[in-house]
């Protein structure tokens, strides 16, 4: 499958990738391409121009920065899923590392384009031809949605894994534009909207995930995820820590149908959700039902039928919501259970 | 910065000058343009593996990767992998093994495999089983390509690494 033609720019710096991107129409970065590259082939997206990250020095690195760790925007999961110290400290993140796609996408693939990847669905995520028997969807360009079979709404939805894992560890990110750089929780680079999930500008490049210390686990040894279809592992020590739990339809190398992260710190828990909305979210209610209680056995239980609460199921992906809506109680369950 | 350009692609050792369009993808430039068809296409969408290559020592995927970014950088297929025109052990082992039916997957598992035995030279099963996981073979129900690896790795099999 051929790609479509557009104009490429290989800047060698972040300020001449922001220039390209604001001065070049319809110019859109490209970092590992996992995401954006298979779109463009199956023709859903279809930029005039691609502004290549991967000779941008300053989106390189993990460091320290005043009580922070700050994971620069190019480095690969492979990497994220293999460095140590983030290892030891944010485990659910390394866990969501490890189980995005196959482990080429996670060779290939960057922490900021997992982040920033484009929303799926069934009938938007499929080539040409199979698309061409039915009216242009509304995401492709179109009028009509056909999950909700009526005109101009999209409910595609986000899956990518590592940011269930960012939003309980209360990420912040780095955006660099042509007004210069600001950073801003990790949930408001989500819009909300199937069609343009993202608040970025057109020439804006996210630069770093800026992870507090305060979220780090103390003292906890992370272990690697990977088995079957549902991939994580606890990564917990008896204060707290955080767990991602994924399930897939395939283990080996697929999105999640859903996927949990928790993060626990003595009596504070945050519980994350994808592959559920629009936005990866935080479970607010559920949160809401745990606030100042103990994790036991008991509470986890009677708290989970919440994970689903607010959440707006639709039938982007071929499971029913029921199943959805089940699988984020049980993955919350087990989850929450493997941090007590 | 939109029409085609010169490129030179270094693969295996050699230098190869190839005219690729922007859109030309790593998989297109190996197979049209420097002939090396050792790399196969299969989904051509970053599903099946048959694409893998190494490329600076990690594996990825040749059709979700584009050639233009790949000057300056060193390639290796799967007809770089045989040393001195002999199989290399870990090639001899798939064959030892029955690792290989109808072969198309075989370049990218082979490729996969050797880049995790370079990182790491004695897996276990678990590490090989995910390395690979992003593979597919549709013949051999992959115990027997996760069997030749592991002899491989254990040493048991196809010489010294």
């Amino acid at each position: 499958m051929r790609l479509p033609r557009f104009e490429y720019y290989q800047p060698g710096s972040l300020a001449e990738a922001v220039t390209m991107l604001s001065e070049v129409p319809g110019a859109r970065p490209v970092a590992g391409g996992t995401d954006l590259l298979v779109n463009m082939k199956h023709r859903v997206e279809q930029p005039a121009a691609l502004v290549s990250l991967s000779r941008v020095p300053e989106l390189a690195g993990v460091r320290s920065e005043d009580g922070a760790t700050v994971i620069g925007g190019g480095v690969t999961l492979k990497q994220v899923q293999n460095d140590e110290g983030l290892k030891a400290k944010f485990p659910a993140l390394t866990q969501a590392a490890s189980v995005v796609g196959s482990y080429r996408h996670q060779t290939m693939g960057t922490l900021a384009g997992n982040l920033l990847q484009n929303t799926r669905c069934r009938f938007f995520n499929q080539s040409m031809e199979w698309r061409s028997v039915r009216a242009l969807c509304y995401k492709a360009g179109g009028d009509y949605c056909h999950v909700m079979k009526k005109e101009g709404v999209c409910f595609c939805t986000y899956h990518g894994d590592t940011a269930a894992a960012l939003l309980v560890l209360d990420a912040e990110v780095r955006v660099e534009g042509p007004d210069g750089s600001r950073q801003f929780p990790l949930a408001q680079l989500y819009s909300g909207e199937g069609k343009a999930p993202l608040t970025l500008g057109t020439a804006e490049v996210m630069t770093a995930v800026v992870i507090p210390e305060a979220s780090a686990t103390d003292g906890a040894s992370a272990t690697d995820g990977a088995s079957a279809t549902d991939r994580a592992a606890g990564g917990g020590s008896p204060a707290g820590g955080s767990v991602y739990l994924k399930h897939a339809l395939r283990g080996a190398i697929d999105f999640p149908i859903v996927g949990a992260a928790v993060w626990r710190n003595g009596d504070a828990t945050r519980v994350a959700f994808t592959g559920v909305d629009r936005s990866p979210l935080r479970a607010t209610v559920l949160e809401e039902a745990l606030a100042g209680r103990a994790l036991t056995p008991a509470v986890i239980e009677e708290a989970a039928p919440l994970a689903p609460k607010g959440v707006t199921i639709t039938r982007s992906t071929v499971q029913p919501g029921s199943f959805k809506r089940d699988l984020m109680s049980a993955l919350f369950t087990r989850a929450a259970g493997s941090l007590l | 910065m939109g029409g085609r350009r010169i490129l030179t692609l270094n693969v295996n050792g050699d230098d190869y000058e190839v005219v690729c369009a922007p859109n030309t993808t790593l998989l297109e430039a190996l197979r049209e343009k420097a002939f090396l068809t050792g790399t196969k296409r299969g989904c051509d969408l970053g599903a099946c593996g048959a694409c893998t290559v190494i490329v600076d020592g990690q594996a990825i995927l040749a059709c979700l990767s584009l050639a233009a970014d790949m000057e300056e950088r060193t390639i290796r297929t799967i007809e770089g992998i045989s040393e001195g025109g002999d199989l290399s052990p870990l090639q001899q082992a798939f064959v030892d093994h029955g690792a290989l039916q109808c072969g198309f997957c075989s370049p990218g598992f082979i490729m996969s495999a050797t880049e995790l035995l370079a990182e790491n030279p004695h897996p276990e099963r678990a590490e090989i089983q995910r390395r690979l996981a992003g593979n597919l073979c549709r013949c051999t129900g992959y115990v027997k390509i996760v069997e030749a690896v592991e002899a491989v790795a254990q040493g048991t099999d196809g010489g010294s690494r």
